[in-house]
């Protein structure tokens, strides 16, 4: 699904680099979980891998693909959730799904009976009139990650997709990734709550300034490490410094 | 064409539920105008079909400065005012009268005026006479210098005002003076009889000078006013508005995560530029229509003349169209080239101001020093005036459109151009 080899990036005017010379892999069809405080280099990683950051070197393949060479066939086959709600707020939830999914080039035929699917499952059906800026902080977030499904990706990258939501809401989107995994797709995601990544991940990838850490199974990282956790995991391997 | 119609779509949306931002679009254009046209009406106004307030001391208390009165008060201009407080005027009344700013000026007629008229209209008319071979001479003595009627003008008083009233006031001496010459003339060569006197006046006036407007009636503009000038020019001004919204519209998409968004769907992402930028052009168009309604049908209803159009209003749509895009592609600009709006908007309020400054919104571009004349050909109003004008004023021709439609589209295209430019190396494109 992703094969990264030695991916440098050095923002202009930064003292150091973003990412160092990472290199990992994850197989297709698994949710894979990258992990990392805060100024890790998660969000430029996903930004490299969804092509939204152009300028890096090193390697980047998604779904067999260079990411420089095909970006716009990358682009129609990934599915991104940003950690900000990229909605917008003064449109409806179904105006902000139907102005995504007319630059995805869906037919309006079959555009509007995905919305209104997509909308169903993540519950809100009754509220698609509303405009997005009356819309709660969960509400926001399941609009925010409709929004990205539209092109039915293969590959769905979540930034932190749970932060600030309530645990009905974060209950319901993190079933929905389960199933949408079930169904064949790849789920890359950041997270920092780590009791969740342990319990969705099938795979994860610690980092830390730019640098991978450590990579596999949450079940047998926690093993091999004795911890009890894989929050105690990665406590022991990024250490108790706050990051700014 | 579908992401483009989508990003349309979109703006529309956007723009409908934007009160703040359509008010700033249509609302406060409507009141620029309008303030502007009423403001700037009376220095339109020809000074005849104005009166002022005057207040005169009359030392010389002679027949000539009781005609001068007359005559200045028969001209329908002035009323004077001869008192005060039921006492005669004196200069020191009328000096703090004025510095008090209780009238806009006083005329002093000093003694001995009637008399220096007098006597020099009796040293033409002895001069004349001796050159015509009448025989005889009018009592006369040395001209004096130095006997002037002054006038007394309020310090706040515009230059403009100043030169008019003095020019009527030495116009209508000279009408005086000249009357009095034709009668010592008359008297000189024995023709007593009024009646029977030489109209002078009336055979001189034979050749005038009389303005000739450059279009007929044909044309549909019959005079040049204070709307016809004002309108358009704020009406462009309000349309350049339009770069504070596009601004921050483009960085609140740019906060909000939605432009990364749209940069990670496939496609052109000029394709979304192109939207954004029909959506505008036709919001500035609809929004030029309504300033030229307001014009039409608003403006007698404050007193003021109604906005002509003319024949050559068929071809606004071509300038109306160059100043959206230029007004669009410089909001585009501005919203990419800068990450917050506390950095753009008074980038975008500020450079608007100038722009129209240096572009002959604020007063013409003939006043201007000849540095600012130079920057001038870079502010995207001057060019946008300039088409509204060949168009309203001087009711010119298509061809005529040429030149300022072709630098709006160019300055357009190299706002556009810089901003693809300047979102590609944010990008990390180039």
């Amino acid at each position: 699904m992703i094969r990264v080899s030695g991916l440098y990036k050095k923002y202009d005017h930064a003292e150091f680099p973003s990412v160092d010379h990472l290199s990992f892999s994850f197989p297709e069809g698994c949710i894979a979980g990258l992990l990392g405080p805060n100024g890790a280099g998660k969000t430029t990683t996903i930004s490299i891998l969804s092509g939204l950051i152009k300028k890096y070197s090193g390697e980047v393949e998604v779904m067999g693909m260079d990411v420089k060479k095909h970006a716009e066939e990358i682009k129609g086959k990934l599915g991104i959730v940003p950690q900000q709600i990229a909605l917008y707020l003064n449109l409806s939830c179904r105006e902000n799904l139907r102005y995504y999914g007319r630059l995805y080039g869906i037919p309006p035929i079959t555009l509007g009976p995905l919305i209104e699917q997509l909308l169903k499952r993540f519950g809100l059906q009754e509220h698609g009139d509303k405009q997005i800026r009356h819309y709660s902080g969960g509400m926001k977030r399941r609009a925010n990650i409709i929004a990205s499904l539209l092109n039915q990706p293969a590959l769905l990258i979540l930034d932190e997709p749970t932060a600030g939501v309530d645990v009905q809401s974060r209950n319901m989107i993190l079933r929905f990734l389960k199933e949408y995994n079930e169904e064949g797709n790849s789920i890359l995601y950041t997270s920092h709550l780590l009791d969740e990544a342990e319990a969705l991940c099938q795979e994860v990838l610690i980092i830390d300034q730019g640098q991978g850490v450590i990579q596999g199974s949450p079940a047998k990282l926690i093993q091999e490490h004795q911890t009890d956790n894989l929050e105690n995991l990665f406590l022991k391997l990024t250490g108790f410094r706050v990051r700014d | 064409m579908k992401r483009i119609w989508a990003t349309y779509i979109k703006e529309w949306h956007l723009m409908r539920r934007d009160l703040g931002g359509l008010s700033l679009l249509f609302l406060m254009p409507v009141l620029l105008i309008s303030i502007m046209a009423l403001v700037q009406d009376a220095p339109f106004k020809d000074y005849k079909n104005r009166k002022f307030e005057a207040l005169i001391f009359d030392q010389d208390q002679g027949k000539i400065s009781q005609a001068i009165q007359k005559g200045l008060e028969e001209s329908g201009q002035f009323t004077l005012i001869r008192q005060h407080q039921n006492q005669a005027l004196d200069s020191m009344t009328i000096l703090s009268e004025i510095k008090a700013g209780k009238y806009q000026l006083a005329i002093m007629i000093p003694k001995g005026v009637s008399s220096e008229i007098y006597n020099s209209a009796n040293l033409i008319a002895n001069e004349m006479g001796k050159h015509m071979g009448i025989p005889g001479s009018l009592p006369h003595r040395e001209a004096r210098e130095g006997i002037n009627i002054q006038i007394v003008f309020d310090p706040v008083s515009k230059p403009a005002f100043r030169i008019a009233i003095v020019n009527a006031l030495e116009k209508f001496t000279t009408r005086v003076q000249f009357d009095i010459i034709m009668d010592r003339i008359s008297a000189l060569s024995g023709q007593a009889d009024t009646s029977k006197k030489l109209d002078i006046e009336k055979q001189l006036r034979s050749v005038g000078v009389k303005e000739m407007q450059l279009h007929q009636q044909s044309s549909g503009i019959e005079k040049s006013n204070s709307v016809q000038h004002n309108v358009p020019a704020w009406a462009i001004f309000g349309m350049f508005f339009m770069v504070i919204i596009i601004s921050e519209n483009m960085i609140a998409e740019r906060k909000g995560g939605s432009w990364n968004r749209l940069k990670s769907i496939p496609g052109p992402f000029f394709h979304l530029l192109m939207g954004k930028m029909l959506f505008y052009v036709l919001l500035g168009c609809v929004q030029f229509a309504l300033m030229v309604l307001v014009g039409v049908y608003a403006m007698p209803l404050l007193g003021l003349d109604a906005l002509q159009l003319g024949q050559a209003a068929l071809f606004l749509p071509f300038i109306v169209i160059s100043i959206a895009s230029c007004a669009t592609a410089f909001g585009i600009l501005v919203g990419t080239v800068f990450k917050t709006t506390s950095q753009a908007l008074p980038v975008a309020a500020v450079s608007v101001v100038i722009l129209s400054a240096i572009g002959g919104i604020w007063v013409p571009l003939e006043v201007l020093p000849d540095s600012l004349k130079v920057l001038s050909v870079l502010s995207p109003m001057r060019w946008s005036l300039e088409g509204i004008n060949t168009l309203l004023l001087r009711q010119g021709s298509l061809s005529d459109l040429l030149m300022p439609v072709s630098v709006l589209m160019l300055l357009s295209a190299a706002a556009m151009w810089m901003a693809w430019y300047t979102e590609r190396k944010q990008s990390g494109l180039v």
